[in-house]
């Protein structure tokens, strides 16, 4: 016998739980989706397809790239921009601005996804204020709906 | 120093190992006050560190280990006092959760063994070296592995497992003994 196999690479979802552990605040959803990895992703990584589920957003533009890091420029609904650094990969996605963390990350299940979410609010970190039920629970729906049209994306793009 | 023959055949184990992660200062203060890209990249540095030491000390559990660790370590870095100092910090959360893991698993084994078989606390089928120390006792593995596998001293296993310098030195050499037994048989 020797040491057990580790994969060298952690888990995106893992992953995504261990930052929210140092995100006090951090909103975090999981949803499976039914549609294959490769088409929940197509929908993640093409910034043109962020309006259509995130509801605040009107227009996402890549305007720096170097490996798997990114330069965002997002423009809200109220003509508003704001710069973003990113870090993209298959099945991890995190995106900073100077007052809002953003992150995805997808495992394969089969012909199936595991598609998690994060949102949190940079101003919260590092003494969070104590957030009300009532806002976390409209952060959590929120993300569940983000997730519910990420599902309808991917599986439109499934083929 | 006493260590297995065999491991010192795989290069200087009394040293800290090279993949040992040196981590900036600047990224940990950075990642305290919630930079989710400066937490991912030293997430990216501190893993494969943690998983190594999980594999070692809590080998039937290592990636559950590991997770818990990650977890413990990014759950407690905001209250971490001196960023200089996160290495020792997190051999110490992961040490500490690995035997903790390590010890849970022993006691479901106990349980199933009890319905099958005692080949695991058994010399017999012995296949090499890691499988030997995968075998002892976690408090006298731990010591062992800290000790000829990671190159720490007598200090700081001790130090790592908040427990006195007197008591690592009692569990080595038991662990010492009781792998050469189990080698020798």
């Amino acid at each position: 016998m020797t040491y057990p196999v580790t994969s060298s690479d952690i888990d995106p979802v893992d992953r995504l739980a261990i930052l929210a552990a140092a995100l006090p605040g951090a909103a975090v959803a999981q949803r499976r989706i039914a549609a294959p990895f490769d088409a929940v992703w197509r929908v993640i990584a093409d910034p043109g397809a962020t309006p259509r589920y995130e509801p605040g957003v009107a227009h996402v533009r890549v305007i720096e790239q170097r490996g798997e890091r990114l330069r965002l420029l997002v423009q809200d609904t109220a003509g508003r921009e704001d710069v973003m650094d990113a870090r993209l990969r298959p099945g991890w996605c995190l995106m900073q601005s100077a007052t809002v963390v953003i992150a995805f990350a997808a495992r394969r299940l089969g012909s199936q996804t595991l598609l998690a979410h994060l949102e949190h609010q940079r101003s919260q970190t590092p003494a969070p204020r104590r957030s009300q039920p009532h806002d976390r629970s409209a952060a959590l729906a929120k993300i569940d709906q983000e997730l519910r049209a990420i599902e309808t994306l991917a599986i439109q793009n499934r083929h | 120093m006493w260590c297995p023959s065999s491991w010192k055949g795989r290069g200087n184990l009394w040293k800290v190992p090279g993949n040992f992660p040196v981590v900036d200062p600047d990224k940990v203060a950075a990642a305290q006050q919630g930079d989710a890209l400066a937490l991912d990249e030293l997430l990216d540095e501190l893993a494969p560190y943690v998983r190594r030491l999980c594999a070692r000390i809590a080998p039937a559990a290592a990636d559950d280990a590991a997770q818990e660790a990650l977890l413990a370590v990014f759950r407690g870095l905001p209250s971490l006092r001196a960023p200089a100092a996160i290495m020792t910090w997190v051999r110490s959360v992961t040490v500490r959760t690995a035997i903790r893991l390590a010890r849970q698993h022993e006691v479901e084994a106990a349980a199933e063994e009890t319905l099958t078989d005692s080949r695991a606390s058994s010399p017999e089928g012995l296949v090499d070296i890691d499988d030997a120390v995968a075998r002892l006792p976690v408090s006298q593995r731990v010591v062992l592995v800290l000790r000829t596998r990671e190159g720490l001293s007598e200090q700081e296993i001790a130090t790592a497992l908040g427990i006195p310098v007197g008591t690592v030195k009692s569990r080595l050499s038991r662990a010492r003994a009781a792998f050469r037994k189990a080698w020798d048989s």
